[in-house]
């Protein structure tokens, strides 16, 4: 009780909440705006947050978060142009219910969507988050290793269109970590005789430079749409309908709670995030509905889908970060850099460590979405006004602001020569067509591997034991399959042996390493997989020898 | 069996590969610690190669990346096509080199101002110098008086 209070005052003190109200104000600005996106957002607010007290920066920073998933929906309803790769398939039925005279309930519907989206996983990661957590407890440094790794390729696997091209993203992120000094014993790396580079790059600047400046330079790219604005709209009269979208979301709750769920586990895969679980939320809510005649055509269970999956993709995104200290997405990723560049390491133990940091984290959710309600009417007014400017000016503008921000995290002109240099690679490779998202993660979590690798060798030099212990053969085995995925995806529909053996294989082989980890549960969940997929595997091979 | 973008990248990584491979070499090896301070680095260079090599014959084989039209003409047309980034290169670039002279308020000043000039004309001047004076000055006076962070004075300027 004591923590809870020491948290609701951390989170409730009036320099937090006016942090967090225009939090929620620069997030859903930032993500109305198409082009600038909420880990933009969301790493341009770090530097902020670096004079605050934890529980502060971070309050701030998940109030920017959770301002910019429900920001999107404005511009997609309005414009039908969706702000954020996170609300795409809001603008489905979004922006045609707005066009037939009902803008105000189709954006009722949305923040109402959106809000009830952020309570859900809220509420799941409360709950999830310290289970998971104790699971986490018996990872030993090989588990670790691989859990990285599992993270990289499934981020690759999602993240792009080339496999090939995601994981040579990430292993470029993780060589980017090595630059410098080596943490264990202090032996410059690829410092080629420079200081600035036996210093190593500060991984922040890394950040804003491959995330915000490159994004910058993209959206800046095409002359003629650089001086133009978003929109030539004057005024949009709208007043929010809250009473009839409240009604509606009622009357479809399980609609709510079905788009809820998917996104808070989408949310927790690594990689996968809220431009997968909006589209994936969309298509269900389609396939479930009796009549679907009304989908495209301005549903309002076409609205509720996605924005309530959108929204709860965060929850799960925090779930493996609180509790392993594993990012589930990009803007997870920039949290977990945000705690690092407090010196506090997430991992199994720090919901127990830091109890009242890890508390005000979950109070700092549930206010944010109170308070996101309340400023999407004020906010409104100020988007209309931001459409307007050009795109020339809002990125001059933010790249200027990014310039100041990456100096103040150490007070050094250095930094911002590695946020310009990063921004050249980060545009660079988004030319050729690589993702973005594992080199994020290899910066992120390059320095957790090889801390890894060096406690498990140094405990046992047998690299074998990487790929024997229950729990690392577990990540080791669903990273394989994660790197087929792509493939498979691909092949679904051919019939090829991929196609109709990869489920059953996955379910077969992840069962060996549950039955290893022993224990009744584990136990039954692994004989139950093993059944299945055995089943599965028989039925499929029978049917094609007939 | 054609080069494209994507053969050069690939090989341009192959490159890399090598040249960090043997930079590697330089690292010193200390005769303590258990993992020696440049396995980790060799590890990644050898999978970030391999993959290379899969990338390069997968350029090879199925050429994805379509140059943009107007790149492919002539020069002139190549940097029209690229006018902006360049700009912002160039600009950036000038800013951080006369940055220890004029300092972060001017600097930055300045900065805005030029680049707004560049990408959107010299029409709307009176527009891009009221942008570049409000957005620097207020966010200098944010960080200064604010946030408490010192922002480098110019050698020149002394501001």
């Amino acid at each position: 009780m004591e923590i809870f209070a020491e948290a609701l005052l951390n989170i409730f003190d009036p320099a937090t909440l006016i942090f967090m109200i225009t939090g929620v104000g620069a997030g859903l600005l930032a993500g109305s705006i198409p082009g600038f996106t909420i880990a933009m957002a969301i790493v341009l607010t770090l530097p902020f947050t670096f004079t605050m007290p934890p529980a502060q920066g971070l309050a701030t920073m998940i109030a920017v978060l959770v301002g910019g998933l429900s920001g999107g929906l404005m511009s997609g309803i309005l414009t039908g142009i969706p702000g954020t790769p996170s609300s795409v398939a809001t603008t489905f039925d979004g922006f045609p219910m707005a066009r037939r005279g009902e803008p105000g309930l189709a954006l009722g519907i949305g923040v109402w969507s959106s809000f009830c989206g952020g309570i859900i996983s809220a509420i799941l990661l409360v709950l999830f988050a310290p289970q998971l957590a104790t699971v986490g407890l018996e990872f030993q440094p090989w588990d670790f290793f691989m859990l990285v790794m599992f993270a990289l390729t499934v981020t690759a696997s999602l993240a792009g269109e080339n496999l090939v091209k995601g994981l040579i993203a990430g292993a470029a992120g993780l060589l980017i970590r090595t630059v410098g000094e080596d943490d264990a014993v202090g032996v410059g790396r690829f410092d080629f005789g420079s200081d600035y580079l036996l210093t190593g790059f500060d991984f922040i600047a890394v950040l804003i430079g491959l995330f915000a400046f490159s994004q910058l330079l993209s959206d800046l790219r095409d002359p003629m749409a650089a001086r133009k604005a978003l929109s030539d709209q004057k005024r949009i009269k709208v007043k929010i309908e809250h009473r009839r979208a409240i009604a509606i979301l009622l009357k479809n709750w399980v609609v709510v709670i079905r788009s809820a769920l998917i996104g808070m586990f989408t949310g927790i895969l690594p990689g996968a995030g809220g431009s997968i679980a909006n589209i994936l939320a969309y298509d269900q809510a389609k396939k479930a509905a009796k009549d679907d005649s009304e989908f495209g055509k301005g549903d309002p269970r076409g609205i509720i889908a996605p924005e309530a999956s959108n929204n709860a993709v965060e929850g799960g995104a925090l779930t493996p970060l609180m509790a392993l200290g594993i990012p589930g997405d990009i803007t997870a990723a920039i949290m977990l850099g945000a705690l690092l560049m407090h010196d506090i390491v997430p991992g199994p133990t720090f919901i127990n460590d830091e109890p009242v940091l890890a508390t005000s984290i979950y109070i700092a959710f549930f206010t944010a979405s109170f308070i996101m309600i309340g400023m999407q009417s004020v906010v409104l007014r100020a988007f209309v006004l931001v459409t307007r400017i050009k795109t020339y000016v809002l990125a001059t503008v933010i790249l200027t602001f990014a310039t100041i921000g990456v100096f103040a995290l150490h007070n050094s002109a250095e930094d911002i020569w590695t946020l310009f240099f990063f921004g050249i690679l980060g545009f660079a490779m988004r030319q050729f067509g690589f993702p973005l998202a594992p080199m994020i993660l290899g910066v992120v979590l390059g320095d957790i591997a090889e801390l890894n690798l060096a406690r498990a060798l140094a405990i046992d030099p047998d690299p074998i034991l990487f790929f024997v212990r229950p729990w690392s053969l577990f990540f080791a085995i669903i990273a394989v399959f994660s790197m087929v995925f792509p493939i498979y995806q691909k092949q679904r529909d051919s019939g090829s042996w991929l196609a109709r053996f990869y489920s059953p294989l996955m379910l077969v082989a992840v069962s060996l390493p549950l039955f290893m980890m022993g224990g009744a549960f584990r136990t039954s969940l692994a004989a139950i997989a093993l059944a299945l997929g055995g089943f599965v595997l028989a039925r499929r091979a029978n049917r094609r020898a007939v | 069996m054609s080069f494209n973008r994507d053969t050069i990248a690939a090989l341009c990584l192959m490159l890399a590969s090598g040249g960090l491979m043997l930079a590697s070499l330089e690292i010193r090896e200390p005769d303590y610690g258990v993992l020696s301070p440049a396995t980790w680095p060799r590890l990644i260079i050898v999978i970030l190669g391999l993959l290379s090599v899969i990338y390069f014959i997968q350029s090879l084989r199925f050429p994805a990346v379509k140059t943009p039209d107007a790149e492919r003409q002539t020069l002139p047309a190549f940097f029209s096509y690229w006018r902006n980034v360049f700009y912002v290169f160039i600009i950036f670039g000038l800013y951080l080199l006369v940055l220890p002279y004029l300092g972060m308020l001017i600097g930055n000043m300045l900065f805005s101002l030029v680049l707004l000039t560049a990408l959107g004309g010299w029409r709307p001047i009176i527009l891009h110098a009221c942008v570049a004076l409000m957005a620097s000055g207020g966010m200098w006076l944010l960080f200064t008086y604010v946030l408490d962070v010192f922002l480098p004075r110019g050698s020149l300027t002394g501001l």
